[in-house]
């Protein structure tokens, strides 16, 4: 699968995996195999101890809300309405956003379609999941626990 | 080491400049640094141009159009970029060109062409300036970050949305006194607090503008200062530092460890403390910034930004006069020439040439400059004697 389908800007990366996990499904970190410090967003490269031999592992996916805001004013990507923009064919009215701290301290950006921005609050649990969009983009929402 | 000054300021109209390219607004400003220095190009020995965005006006490789332009070649100049905080990397660069002997008179210019694009494209590009792969895919804008901040904020330490939009009372006040600002108009607290929302819980009011601008400064060596200016002021301390590219990875979502870091290098360089500063401008591309500097700066205790404004002592004349130029707010945030414009400001107030925005006898001044959501910080101490 196209990176693109997640990052909406680039292809190319050795991390390409994470975007084929999350449309099966699962939110992925990678761990170095040397010092077994966890990256999320997943990375390549290590730079704790300069090893590049990485093991992927899938996170736990509740956690406790660390902030968040709600955009009106959107970039060109989610405002424009045409075939060769990536999202633009999906209708995310103005959702709230957030960031997510998991297991291990690791952070999980998202986006919160189905909760009230009044009801949000900072510390509230929640939980972090893949979802696939009608035009086949993947993206991390978070819900209720 | 060498010392450095600043001996020429040369600031551009700020705003929506419909009437001129980038090219054209750097002459504005070099013109008029010149004719404050009172020096000709041609004993100018260096250039630094800072553009943070190669997108906003087609102009990958802006330097070349600007020494071009103002016919500077073959002259050494280059580019320099730090986001938002870019016009304080071009005086730092100018500053280390001196200071290594590479140089004895410098001109640093910054400017950005922003509005050549749309408000959503150059939304959109600034938004980019946070993580492009990991964040951006979440619809994340400038905004949008701050408003993280902010929410953060308000939770931890119960600072109000009243309190934010007083930075913006505040700043639009001093913007209208301010001939170069962007927006000349005062507002009130209602008409803030009441403007749409951009980015919960940042409104309109809350939000610095999408300008376009060009500023110039002219740097020194000791000797070559003295000879130039009867009032050089001088660069007493330097400090830069640097933070994750997500806002996720923060060690604390309400502070920026980039600005504590870059105050810390600054004030030990210049030999002084927060107590010491007279007046300084501060990164308020949006309100909740400008309270989060005040804290970073040492100007008040950590969680009492919000009632340093609401005790108004950040006005002309309360304990610690900030943005009295009308900041990013009022006057207009062209991300390359707002580092340049700070420094400006700065030397007008320390040479007590600010007319009715002066700020009584001040002796140093601060400029605090912001890359994207606090990926990179600078804050520059300057002296009158």
């Amino acid at each position: 699968m196209d990176f693109k389908n997640f990052s909406l800007n680039i292809s190319q990366t050795k991390v390409i995996r994470f975007v084929e996990e999350l449309a099966a499904g699962r939110i992925m970190a990678t761990i170095c195999k040397k010092c077994m410090k966890r990256y999320y967003p997943p990375q390549a490269d290590c730079p704790a101890c300069w090893e590049s031999d990485m093991e992927w592992k899938q996170i736990g996916s509740e956690g406790k809300l660390l902030t968040f805001t709600k955009i009106h004013v959107p970039p060109e990507h989610f405002v424009v309405r045409q075939p060769l923009m990536p999202f633009s064919s999906v209708q995310f009215e103005p959702c709230p956003i957030g960031i997510l701290e998991v297991e291990d301290g690791l952070r999980i950006m998202g986006w919160m379609p189905k909760i009230d921005l009044k009801k949000i609050r900072i510390g509230m649990k929640l939980k972090a999941s893949p979802q696939i969009l009608p035009d086949s983009k993947v993206t991390i929402l978070f819900e209720k626990v | 080491m060498e010392k450095v000054a600043i001996v020429g300021i040369g600031h551009g109209k700020f705003g929506v400049r419909s009437d001129a390219s980038l090219r054209e607004l750097i002459f504005e400003a070099v013109k008029a640094c010149l004719e404050d220095s009172g020096l000709a190009l041609k004993e100018v020995d260096s250039m630094v141009t800072g553009v943070a965005g190669d997108e906003f006006a087609f102009n990958v490789q802006p330097s070349a159009q600007v020494h071009d332009y103002i016919g500077f070649y073959p002259k050494p100049n280059f580019r320099v970029e730090g986001a938002c905080a870019t016009g304080s990397v071009a005086l730092r660069t100018g500053w280390m060109n001196i200071v290594s002997g590479l140089a004895d008179v410098v001109l640093v210019v910054g400017v950005e062409k922003m509005t050549e694009v749309s408000t959503s494209m150059a939304t959109e590009i600034m938004g980019r300036a946070g993580d492009a792969i990991w964040e951006y895919p979440f619809g994340t804008t400038f905004p949008g970050y701050y408003a993280m901040i902010a929410n953060a904020h308000m939770a931890e330490f119960g600072t109000t949305e009243e309190q934010m939009a007083m930075v913006a009372v505040k700043n639009h006040y001093y913007g209208n006194l301010n001939p170069f600002a962007h927006m000349q108009k005062e507002i009130t607290l209602d008409k803030a607090l009441t403007s749409f929302t951009v980015a919960y819980p940042l409104k309109l009011y809350d939000c610095s503008l999408i300008t376009d601008g060009a500023a110039a400064l002219l740097l020194a060596s000791e000797e070559r200062a003295k000879a130039i200016s009867k009032k050089p002021v001088w660069i007493a301390g330097l400090g830069l530092a640097t933070d994750t590219i997500r806002l996720s990875d923060r060690e604390k979502l309400t502070s920026l460890l980039a600005t504590r870091v870059a105050a810390k290098a600054a004030y030990k360089m210049a030999g002084v403390g927060p107590a010491d500063i007279d007046m300084a401008t501060v990164h308020d591309c949006f309100t909740i910034a400008e309270i989060v500097a005040y804290e970073d700066l040492g100007f008040c205790e950590r969680g009492e930004g919000g009632k340093l404004i609401e005790a108004k002592e950040t006005y002309l004349d309360g304990r610690i006069p900030v943005n009295v130029d009308g900041g990013l707010k009022a006057k207009g945030h062209p991300l390359g020439a707002t580092g340049v414009s700070m420094a400006i400001e700065i030397t007008k107030q320390l040479r007590g040439e600010a007319g009715e925005r002066q700020v009584k006898n001040p002796e140093i001044g601060l400029t605090h400059n912001v890359g994207g959501s606090g990926q990179i910080a600078l804050v520059h101490i300057f002296r009158r004697e």
